[in-house]
């Protein structure tokens, strides 16, 4: 029996997954490509202000910061779809017996597919524009899988709270604005004063940051103990917002 | 055999609409705590029933009677206040049929979104995807997106999904009222099919002749608390009867008499019932050239036209047409709704009309009762009884009420020697 329900939840997010992915992309002459449009207009904005205008110096700066920029997308796109996951499926939460949990993992799902999609355009840069790929590169899903986790454990707080406060969907969208400054995205967290260093030090993205970099511009293995500790920190986020998320999700029917 | 649904004591309360509670963080912080405290009523109270495998049982009440709640908490959807539900097997629920469909999405798509929505395996919907298809009667357009598709069109295809789930439990919530005449038809084959199999059906509908047709026993609920419940034909006599009496009690005392063109009187409380909200102005019955008649000959066209003339703006109205023997035998009643039709909202003064294309009544008197009714036939807005005589002539002499058009054919074996 458990192992018919996980077989459902899976054939649930495929379906609900490929939904979302067909209904973005129906009726557009480029479809899908458009989700790599957004990342390199970024890319292309960072690399000529900060290797042109106010050069930061940074070696293999478009590597650099085209792997920031594709691992922070799928951050914040997560998030900000999160506040919609349940409040935009009145009708999926009031179907009897819809496993509602599954919900936020289809949105950072999306999120990550659109990520996935663009690595082999990541691929190109990294080997004509100087980056690494190598043995080192096998651990690339590792670091996917902490960044999943992670995002998961946020998206399942953001959704319950949604439906209580509506506020929460404009709060996420200001924090998130804030949180990418404050993170290493398009500049080097060395760059950053001493003083300041301990919110970079608090900041998960910021450590991801760095992991993603040292596999794919460095080619190192990024550092184990810093990676273990971000695991286990999402495991536990995830368990907390998951069981947040259940506790909530039985008023779920009456506050839609 | 163990009951295949238990519920015990069952309670259910919702905050009022319209309630103080704050929904935004900024009310909530300058309310403090107090804002937290909601005005609440019991959408269901201390319901408590159990149901064997294999039954068909119908929820009957007045509109906001908690059947839906019922019906939910059933399904395991909410957290019930008080009580609890107990239940045995695969639930299918025939409710918000159109969940996770989407005008873009093909009704290729949408039978597998909707399929594995339903709780079906997506192998489970490839492999029902033929006959799914095909009891939408929909394989010429299933490529096609949903927004091309007619209203009925895509309720064919949310019901096909819905119905090739293999439940156990089946809770069907008033879905029956849609769709042309022949799908209903199938539909109701469809859920028979499903009692034979032994599911146990639990069932929402405001049709009292569906209600008779298919359920076992009926729950009555008013108020969110249970009224009766038993065998159907027991209970219903009573629902279909009480209801009556909220007609009687909402029939105004006094007023004025209306001659009508035909120099019958219409008398309130005497051939004449309703709340007034809805006023039936006048009725003509005309033949194929926009004639009044009163005589008609048998197997002709008739036009029942309706005026009326409403304060309001009257939601989901009932429009009934019946054709009586002076006996009170009842040879014709159908509605709207029986027949697949739902109406816009009546606002001001406008004009109904029914035609047959044909009445192929035998010949004799007639009477035309014509009645508009509250949504889900909660009462009666206004109903005028045997007042519209109609006389049908024909040719050849009958008896019962049906002459259809007819011809004899002999035919022998041999000439006689």
């Amino acid at each position: 029996m458990p192992t018919i329900r996980l077989v459902y939840v899976r054939d649930l997010l495929r379906e609900l997954v490929l939904r979302d992915l067909k209904l973005r992309y129906k009726r557009s002459v480029i479809g899908i490509l458009w989700s790599l449009v957004n990342p390199l207009v970024q890319i292309l904005i960072f690399t000529f202000l900060f290797s042109r205008v106010l050069p930061l110096n940074i070696p293999n700066y478009t590597v650099f910061v085209f792997s920031g920029v594709l691992a922070w997308t799928w951050f914040q796109t997560s998030l900000s779809m999160a506040s919609g996951a349940i409040v935009d499926n009145r009708e999926l939460v009031r179907r009897p017996g819809f496993p509602v949990a599954v919900l936020p993992v289809v949105t950072v799902t999306t999120s990550m597919i659109h990520f996935t999609l663009a690595l082999p355009v990541l691929a190109f840069f990294l080997i004509f524009g100087g980056g690494h790929i190598g043995l080192v590169t096998l651990f690339l899903p590792l670091i996917m899988l902490v960044q999943f986790l992670l995002t998961l454990g946020l998206a399942y707080l953001i959704a319950a709270a949604h439906v209580i406060f509506r506020d929460t969907q404009h709060l996420i969208t200001l924090g998130l604005m804030l949180m990418f400054y404050l993170t290493p995205v398009f500049y080097r967290a060395d760059n950053v004063p001493e003083q300041y260093r301990l919110i970079y030090a608090l900041n998960p993205m910021a450590h991801l940051l760095t992991a993603y970099r040292a596999i794919l511009v460095q080619g190192v293995w990024p550092a184990t103990g810093t990676m273990a500790l971000l695991f286990v920190m999402a495991l536990i986020l995830l368990g907390i917002g998951y069981a947040v998320f259940q506790h909530v999700s039985l008023s779920f029917v009456e506050e839609l | 055999m163990d009951p295949a649904i238990i519920v015990t004591q069952l309670g259910k309360r919702f905050r009022r609409r319209g309630g103080n509670r704050p929904s935004t963080l900024k009310e909530a912080i300058l309310r403090g705590m107090r804002g937290m405290r909601d005005e609440t009523f019991w959408g269901l109270r201390d319901v408590s029933f159990s149901i064997e495998p294999g039954r068909t049982v119908g929820i009957v009440g007045p509109n906001g009677a908690g059947k839906s709640t019922l019906l939910r908490l059933v399904g395991g959807v909410g957290r019930p206040d008080t009580g609890r539900v107990q239940t045995r097997g695969r639930i299918g629920a025939l409710l918000d049929l159109g969940a996770g469909q989407h005008p873009e999405l093909t009704g290729r798509e949408s039978i597998f979104i909707s399929g594995v929505i339903s709780g079906m395996l997506r192998s489970e919907v490839e492999q029902r995807f033929d006959e799914i298809v095909d009891f939408a009667e929909l394989d010429d357009f299933i490529d096609s997106p949903l927004r091309t598709y007619s209203t009925g069109m895509q309720m064919r295809l949310a019901f096909a999904v819905a119905v090739h789930i293999d439940p156990q439990i089946l809770l069907v919530d008033e879905v029956l009222a849609v769709g042309d005449i022949a799908f209903q038809r199938k539909c109701l084959d469809r859920i028979a099919q499903f009692k034979t199999q032994g599911c146990t059906i639990l069932l929402v509908s405001h049709d009292p002749g569906q209600m008779r047709g298919l359920c076992d026993e009926v729950i009555w609920l008013r108020h969110g608390e249970v009224v009766a419940h038993g065998p159907t034909d027991l209970v219903m006599d009573d629902y279909v009867s009480a209801m009556d009496t909220v007609t009687r009690q909402r029939t105004p005392e006094h007023v004025p008499i209306v001659v009508l063109a035909n120099g019958q009187e219409l008398r309130i409380r005497d051939n004449r019932f309703g709340s007034q909200e809805v006023e039936i102005s006048q009725v003509r019955l005309l033949n194929q050239y926009n004639k009044p008649v009163t005589t008609l000959r048998s197997g002709v066209p008739l036009t029942v036209e309706l005026s009326y003339r409403t304060p309001q703006t009257i939601v989901d109205p009932l429009v009934s047409v019946s054709i009586t023997k002076p006996d009170g035998s009842l040879c014709l009643d159908i509605n709207n709704v029986s027949t697949g039709v739902a109406f816009p909202p009546l606002t001001g003064e406008g004009v109904i009309q029914l035609t047959f294309e044909r009445l192929d009544l035998a010949s004799g008197d007639y009477f035309v009762d014509v009645g508009v009714y509250a949504q889900e036939w909660a009462y009666t807005y206004d109903y005028h009884w045997h007042v519209y005589p109609l006389v049908i002539e024909g040719v050849a002499q009958s008896k019962g009420v049906l002459v259809p058009p007819l011809s004899w054919h002999v035919e022998r074996s041999s000439e006689p020697e």
